[in-house]
Parts: structure tokens; sequence; C-alpha cells
């Protein structure tokens, strides 16, 4: 017996999740048509949802349901500072430090010459408008410590220079609590190199 | 080749790597002895993974690997260091390099003098970037590649002449003009001798073998654009 037609184009269409292969992709279709047709219905109805409800925010571009999310609109926050993170996830890890309360641009992926990734993708200038929105002073990158992620800090701070902002880099080094015994050579060695006098 | 190897201790470098399954990645990586290889990286995308953050292009590495058939697994990374990251221009020229090797140099071929010239460009890079190391790692890399510039003398067997204009014709070398052309291929004989010489102290000879370098390297790769070229073009439009 052949595969129904819907069934195949199912699990055809569940492949489009990351890291899900065709086998994987077959056992969640049957999952759901054979053990969990309720569950498959709720999926159904919140992804519809989902996807007429969400959107980019105007100002910050991460995930909101409001045209401009809560962040970018309250009062509490400092609108001279913009951190520039490449991920909602990123965005999180900040606010969970407490010792930032600017407003953020989240990037949604980062420059990755190899994979054809370049600002034009990634839409930078649209972050560029909102650099330039008058009120913004400083700009924090805070885009990852890979290569891809010091290549999209340096190209923003190109496109930025020249926009008298002023535009900081976040700091790397020993972790705090951090043993030079088990901290790995590589980030030792940066260390070292962007080692920096002590305040008299 | 089919064969099934165990490699331990292999100078190599990072080229690009690319996500595989839930947590894996498969790596493209440039050894000194097995030329360019695709190691399946296992969990090397899981959070608490040893591989994580170590498998950076552009550092010095020695990897272990074992398996047969086309992707092998990796089995070991280890950072060698004596090589600053690298940033700003530095970054994108590396990508560049990256991105001709991922074209050009076809799987387990081994290219130790390349191997050996692309570690010494990198160090070049970590203190700034001279238009001068892009053409010597392109031109060590066409040579390598068996795609050498005739430089000796011309396409008729004469010796070049500084002030003469040729025309480079990728099979057959550089042909004689009667008047300087206005092609890409079109270079002047100064520019020919010295780059056989290395020799880029003359301004006029390293912009015209750049614009030949250009387009020798488009016909190489099949006329594609490259994707560094590109994002290096918008990053000179700010
Ligand atoms: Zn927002």
């Amino acid at each position: 017996m052949s595969t129904p037609s819907s069934l195949e184009s199912l699990i055809e269409a569940l492949r489009c999740l990351p890291g899900i292969g065709p086998k994987s992709a077959q056992r969640m279709a049957y999952h759901l048509l054979q053990r969990d047709r309720k569950g498959a219905q709720r999926l159904a109805d919140a992804l519809q949802h989902a996807l007429a409800a969400i959107r980019h925010c105007e100002r910050c571009n991460t995930l909101t349901e409001a045209e401009i999310c809560e962040r970018c609109t309250s009062p509490k926050r400092d609108a001279t500072l913009l951190c520039v993170v490449e991920t909602p996830v990123d965005m999180n890890m900040m606010e969970q430090t407490h010792a930032y309360s600017g407003l953020y641009y989240v990037i949604m992926g980062r420059v990755s010459p190899l994979d054809g990734i370049g600002p034009r993708e990634l839409q930078l200038e649209r972050l560029l408008a909102r650099a330039c929105d008058g009120v913004v002073q400083e700009v924090i990158l805070a885009t990852n410590y890979t290569n891809e992620g010091e290549a999209t800090a340096h190209y923003l701070s190109e496109m930025l220079k020249s926009r008298d902002i002023h535009v900081t880099r976040i700091a790397r080094g020993v972790p705090v609590g951090g043993e030079l015994e088990y901290v790995d050579a590589g980030t030792l060695a940066q260390a070292v190199r962007e080692r920096r006098s002590l305040a008299e | 080749m089919n064969l099934r190897h165990k490699v331990d201790g292999q100078p190599a470098f990072v080229l690009h790597a690319y996500p595989y399954s839930e947590t894996s990645l498969i790596v493209e990586a440039f050894s000194r002895d097995f030329g360019r290889v695709a190691l399946l990286a296992r969990g090397a995308r899981r959070p608490r993974s040893a591989l994580r953050g170590l498998l950076l292009a552009f550092q010095p590495l020695e990897l272990g690997w074992a398996g047969k058939g086309e992707v092998q697994t990796l089995m070991k990374a280890e950072w060698q260091g004596g090589q600053p990251l690298l940033g700003g221009k530095a970054l994108f020229c590396g990508y560049y390099l990256n991105e001709l090797l991922m074209h050009l140099l076809p799987r387990e071929d081994a290219h130790e003098r390349l191997f050996a010239t692309y570690a010494e460009t990198l160090r070049r890079f970590a203190d700034g970037v001279r238009e001068s190391d892009l053409r010597r790692f392109e031109r060590a890399l066409l040579q390598e590649l068996g795609y050498g510039l005739t430089l000796e003398h011309d396409a008729e067997g004469a010796p070049l002449d500084a002030a003469t204009h040729y025309a480079y014709e990728i099979e057959r070398g550089p042909v004689r003009l009667q008047r300087s052309g206005n092609s890409a291929l079109s270079v002047s004989g100064k520019t020919l001798i010295d780059l056989a010489r290395d020799d880029f102290s003359d301004p006029r000879s390293l912009a015209e073998a750049k614009q030949l370098m250009r387009a020798l390297i488009t016909h190489y790769t099949g006329g594609k654009g490259l994707e560094t070229r590109k994002i290096f073009m918008e990053l000179q439009e700010l």
C-alpha cells in the first residue's frame, strides 16, 4: 500500500524543523495521526494562531504580538543605550544579568560569508535607522565571540562609526569565579592579549 | 578514497562548519597531510560539548579522525595556539581564503606547501592585512592546483619585456599586444615580472595583479561570484 498523499505532505512539512530527518518526520506524523489526534489539532491551531498574531517589533525586531513590543515602550528603560544581540535567547540572557537597563535590537542572525549571509540578508539598514533615532547615544555590540559574531560586530561598528554614535563591544576573558587552571587555553591566550591597565 | 583510516594529531584548520542533525556539525577542514576533509563532529552543538568553541576557523588545531567514505568521524580536536583571533578586515580576508579553498581544493588531496602558506598568511593577517599577502596566497593556490601562471616568458617563449603590454590568455600565457588593452586580463610586462618575483612594491603592479588574479579565479571557480567578495563590497559601500 502506498502512503496517502496528505500523509506524505505532512511528513515533508515536518522536515522543515531543525534536525528533523525523514525518519523522525515519519515517526512524528504517525504519532500525531494515530495516537494523539487532539494534540495534533492543538498544534495546528497554535501554529495558525501564532503565524497570524506574531510579527517583528518595529523597533527592536524581536518577535512580538504588538506593533512595538512592551520593552521598547517601557518608560523604565534607558533609551540612550541600545544593545545589539544575535537572537531573542541572547536578549533573555542579557536581561537575566540585571546589569543592563537599556533597549535592544535583535538581528535574528549573524553575518556568515560562507553561508552567503551578509548585511543585506540581515537587513542591517533597519538597525542603522533604529540607532539613528536621535535618542540613542551608545550602541553596545553583544554579538557572540565567534568568528561570525565578530564579523557582524565589525560590520556594525564600521556602519555606525560615521554616524557620531559611541560604539562599544562587550568584553571577553576569564569567567567570573574562574580559576586559571580550568580556563581553556584559547580564552586565556586572548585574555592576555586583551589585558588592561588597572585604574590608579 | 574508500580505505578505512585512522588519523591522529593532524595539523588542520577549520574552513567551514554547518549543522548536521540536531546536535552535530559537519566540519570542512584543511589538513596538512590529507588536504580538505569533511568530518562529522558528533554532539559538537550540545551545550557542554568539549568541541564547542574549539572548532573555530582560523585557529591552528590538531585533529584526529577515523572511518571511511566521504565524511569521516572526528575523534579528537586540540587547540594549538600561537594564532591571535582575527578581527576586522582580517577576518573578512580570512573568510575569502576559506571560500577559495572550499571552491578549489578537491577533497583528500594533500597540499603541504599550500597548507604552510595558508598558516603563514593567517599569521600575517593578525598584524593587519596587506594586499600583497592576498596576491601571494592566490598565486600559491593556483600554482599548487596546477593552474600556475606563465610568468617566465610570453606565450611564444620570448622573454617578458617590462615596457610591453600583454593579454594574459588562460591556457597559453601572456600574449604580446600592440598597445595597452582594457580587459581584466590585459597587463603590463612589469606586472608579470613583479608577480613572478612576489614583488608588490609598485602600486600599479599590485592593482593590475589584483585584476588579473580576480579574472583567473572567476574562471577557475566556474564563473560563480564569490560570496565573500559580495560581502566585501557591501563593507566598502559604507
Ligand atoms: Zn521591541
